[in-house]
């Protein structure tokens, strides 16, 4: 497995899917942000993380999450994340981060936070 | 019953080697049969601490190491960090207040904040010209 791979797809709705592989950590999370900082350079502003291929996240990972959220949110937009692993749900639980990010189960799911 | 374990990894001051770090505490917590739920947790507040060091050591000491030595006995696990990079002192950053760093789009002290959240104790030695120790207990 690489250490952290990208994938961006744009679905229904100026909903943009991330799709991560990978371990997001202080060594990779410059990727993650340099996407979302692409995104929202082009004024999408609407984007959905997925976080079931990601095993291990620090909090450099979840401060990418951190910084982009107040600007997506600023842009009428949102930065969902979607079905975080066990390891990673544990972490977003230990910064308290669930009580500020909304998270979905599905992609449907995600997209319904959007309307 | 934890098996008692002692081990030490040296590794170059750089985020490269995180993921190494990762792998030996994970076997670490194989070997010695302690909860796995404290895997995850443990390792991220290791992960955390180097994370710091690397991010505060000087670009020229980007070639030093880092020894991490674990001692795992059947009440506590015990992982001390030596380096010889800037000082960092944990103790010295405050507690992030999320809700604020979303708004201001900043992160900031969230690695010290999960150390602290983790491990039951965390101390701090700088020996000034020569290295610094950083000792953290989880009590099990």
């Amino acid at each position: 497995m690489a250490d952290l791979e990208v994938t961006s797809q744009q679905c229904s709705g100026k909903v943009f899917y991330l799709g991560l592989k990978g371990f997001l950590d202080a060594h990779t999370f410059e990727r993650l942000e340099k996407t979302i900082s692409g995104l929202f350079a082009q004024g999408h502003y609407r984007v959905v993380v997925d976080l079931s291929g990601v095993g291990y996240i620090g909090s450099a990972g979840a401060g990418v999450f951190i910084g982009a959220l107040g600007k997506a949110r600023d842009h009428q937009g949102d930065l969902v994340l979607l079905t975080p692993s066990p390891a990673v749900q544990e972490v977003l639980d230990l910064l308290g981060l669930c009580q500020i990010f909304r998270i979905a189960k599905t992609l449907d799911e995600a997209q319904t936070f959007f309307s | 019953m934890v098996t008692a374990i002692r081990r030490d990894l040296s590794i170059q001051l750089q985020t490269e080697g995180l993921q190494k770090v990762r792998a030996f505490i994970a076997e670490i917590v194989r070997a010695s049969e302690m909860e796995e739920n404290l895997q995850n947790r443990i390792t991220l507040a290791i992960d955390e601490a180097i994370t710091n060091i690397i991010k505060h050591a000087y670009e020229e000491k980007h070639q030093d190491r880092i020894r991490i030595t674990v001692d795992v006995s059947p009440k506590r696990f015990e992982v001390v960090i030596y380096d010889s990079g800037c000082s960092f002192n944990p103790k010295e950053v405050k507690a992030p207040d999320i809700q604020q760093l979303v708004r201001e789009g900043r992160r900031g002290g969230l690695g010290v904040f999960l150390m602290r959240k983790i491990m039951d104790e965390v101390e701090y030695v700088f020996h000034e010209g020569v290295r610094n120790e950083l000792r953290m207990v989880k009590y099990l």
